[in-house]
């Protein structure tokens, strides 16, 4: 699907600029294998950098090299400790800005508290916070991978660069499932039918839409109020003034719009997290008679029991991109495969050193991606 | 008190409920969660539009989940129309790896001091304080020593490092007499506490009778309780600005000064527009 130019060597890419220094701000082992690729592919070193935690929990980083005028790449993953990551990157990019590194693009393949990104009840959209503390701690470019809104990138003042992973995820399709001209794309629920109709398309194959009953997880939930609700007073308003109440919604039972009988079922989402929603539909897509499930998503997730669950169901593969490191899941659980993406992530990086267009990476790819 | 909310982030429950008995209010409704992926959830159970919100978190524990808990929460509160959002934060982390400063924020700062709490302490505790010795581990903490000593109206001394040759260990030097007097030595922090256990082996074989340390912030990371229950300290004293229930448990020394009051104060204080400068000098009764 892509044909990348041969690898720059080290030398030429420090032609008329100050150079290219490429950093993994994690202090966790399993976070660092995705810079490590990604700087084996551009062929060069990561930068020379400390990051732990002491005894009190503080982060400390140490940045061992001159960042002087450089272009500099934060490559950060998200571990288990999600809010130590978000710090290490923070105080990473902090550090490069205040030892006048001439730009700093981070690189986050997953961006972190994407689900808080609507506001509920009276909550705090965690995503606008998160996107103001990184552009104050001096980011000057972001690139990331299948944002779980794509108006996230309105959040940030900087240049946003929203990678697509289902071009790999359609070459894992046609490659790894042998028939699969006789899969149905499904959504699993009526929001991700736009992303299952985009690769339906490219695939030239069926779509189907499972909707009803055990919907998504409370994250996903948007109330359908934007603020604090005003409190029912009983005789206080006058009768022709009150607010019409929204109408509950009904859920109906569990239904399945399209037809999977004697098909391979593929369920696409973007983020695999807690797999109940995922465990149901496979249910249903089951006794309406597809024979064989999967599931690709691009972000896997997969907190807690997920693989336990994932083992016990009728899902019979997970195909899930390396966003976000989970060979622990991948051991509990032998249904987990993964798809390597580190070559686009490398490829923008390089694009965006070198100041070339980006749009290559962006054709084929749908609106409704 | 009207239009005045304190909330309590996870960090310190305790001492966020003695602020608020202390005011006389109920902590305000707020659940504060982990999803499965690790991520804070923050909720507001309560109305705070047009409120004078405060939020308790300490800079102790998981130092990184605190601190997003409490700006999750702090933007929480604007969103959801609250007047003002001020933060309380009795231990302030990531204060060594900068000097955290007034000139760092946009914001006021109040930065109140523990001292008038550590005064009344040692006349309530140490019998023979007039005739005591206030030691500060390091050259860099003579000017809060000095404070205090003046204050007792008692001598100082100082400890500090001199490095004879570049690959020669550290020496302690003790700056100052300490020749049968009760030492109490006095620090911002106690993390590892290996300067402090130091200190008092060096105060004790230069004549000193008993060694105290008080210490603002008790973080006692590492194998500092371990450090402590084998070093010669008659009591490690500490606020509780940091929870120390549990590190009380492995080591008897250790002792806590309550400093509710002084926050509680301020928050009032804050909250009717009056000076707070009445607390650099004074403790609330």
């Amino acid at each position: 699907i892509f044909c990348f130019s041969s690898v720059q060597r080290p030398a030429d890419m420090n032609h008329t600029k100050g150079g290219l220094v490429i950093f993994t701000a994690n202090s966790h082992p399993s976070s660092r294998e995705m810079g490590k690729r990604i700087a084996e592919r551009l062929g060069v070193e990561l930068g020379q950098l400390q990051v732990y935690q002491e005894a009190n929990r503080e982060t400390r980083v140490q940045i061992q090299e001159s960042v002087r005028g450089k272009d500099v790449f934060v490559i950060q993953t998200m571990s288990k400790d999600v809010n130590t990551s978000i710090m290490e990157m923070l105080i990473m990019v902090y550090a490069c800005r205040t030892s006048c590194a001439r730009s700093i693009t981070g690189v986050l393949p997953y961006f972190p508290y994407s689900k808080q990104c609507k506001m509920r009840k009276r909550g705090s959209i965690v995503t606008k916070l998160i996107a103001s503390m990184m552009c104050k701690a001096g980011l000057t470019h972001l690139i990331t991978m299948d944002l779980h809104q794509k108006e996230i990138q309105g959040f940030f003042n900087i240049p946003v660069d929203n990678l697509r992973a289902s071009p790999f995820l359609l070459q894992y399709i046609q490659e790894e499932i042998p028939d699969y001209r006789n899969a149905v794309i499904v959504a699993k629920s009526p929001a991700s039918a736009k992303r299952a109709q985009s690769f339906a398309e490219r695939l030239r194959l069926g779509i189907a839409v499972i909707h009803g009953e055990a919907q998504d997880a409370e994250s996903d939930q948007v109330d359908g109020r934007h603020s604090p609700p005003t409190v029912k007073t009983t005789g206080a308003i006058h009768p022709s003034m009150e607010i019409p109440l929204l109408i509950p919604k009904e859920k109906p039972p569990i239904t399945v719009v399209g037809d999977v009988g004697g098909r391979i079922a593929i369920i696409v989402d973007d983020i695999i997290d807690d797999v109940d929603s995922f465990v149901a539909a496979a249910e249903t897509l089951k006794e309406r008679g597809a024979y064989k499930i999967f599931v690709m998503a691009t972000h896997g997730l997969l907190s807690s029991e997920a693989p336990r669950f994932i083992e016990e169901s009728a899902i019979d593969e997970v195909v899930v991109t390396n966003t976000i490191p989970h060979e622990l899941q991948k051991l509990q659980c032998p249904k987990i495969k993964t798809v390597d993406i580190s070559m686009i992530l490398s490829e923008a990086i390089r694009r965006i050193y070198n100041g070339e267009s980006m749009s290559y990476l962006f054709r084929n790819i749908g609106v409704d991606d | 008190m009207p239009n005045i909310k304190i909330f309590s982030g996870s960090s310190h429950p305790d001492l966020s409920q003695k602020i608020a008995d202390r005011l006389g209010l109920e902590l305000g409704k707020v659940v504060t969660k982990k999803f499965s992926n690790q991520e804070t959830c923050v909720e507001i159970g309560e109305s705070v539009r047009g409120e004078d919100v405060y939020i308790v978190q300490s800079g102790c524990g998981e130092i990184n989940d605190n601190l997003m808990e409490l700006l999750i929460m702090i933007n929480a509160c604007k969103i959801a129309s609250a007047s003002r959002v001020t933060a309380v934060i009795p231990c302030f982390p990531y204060a060594r790896q900068d000097k955290k400063d007034k000139s760092f924020f946009d914001i006021p700062v109040d930065n109140l001091y523990a001292e008038p709490a550590v005064l009344k302490w040692i006349k309530e505790n140490i019998l023979e304080w007039k005739n005591c010795i206030i030691v500060s581990p390091d050259a860099g903490g003579a000017k809060r020593v000095t404070s205090i000593a003046d204050r007792l109206n008692v001598d100082f001394a100082l400890i500090h490092k001199e490095r004879k040759k570049a690959n020669e260990v550290d020496r302690m030097v003790l700056v100052g007499d300490v020749t049968d007097r009760v030492a109490i030595l006095v620090d911002d922090m106690a993390d590892t506490c290996g300067t402090i256990c130091h200190a008092a082996d060096k105060l004790i074989s230069a004549g000193a009778t008993r060694v105290y340390a008080i210490l603002t912030h008790g973080i006692f990371s590492g194998p500092a309780i371990s450090r402590i229950n084998n070093a010669c300290f008659e009591a490690v004293v500490v606020t509780n600005t940091i929870p120390q229930e549990e590190k009380m448990k492995h080591c008897s020394k250790i002792q806590v000064i309550d400093i509710s009051m002084i926050l509680a104060e301020a928050i009032r204080r804050t909250h009717n527009g009056e000076s707070v400068s009445y607390l650099f000098s004074h403790v609330p009764l």
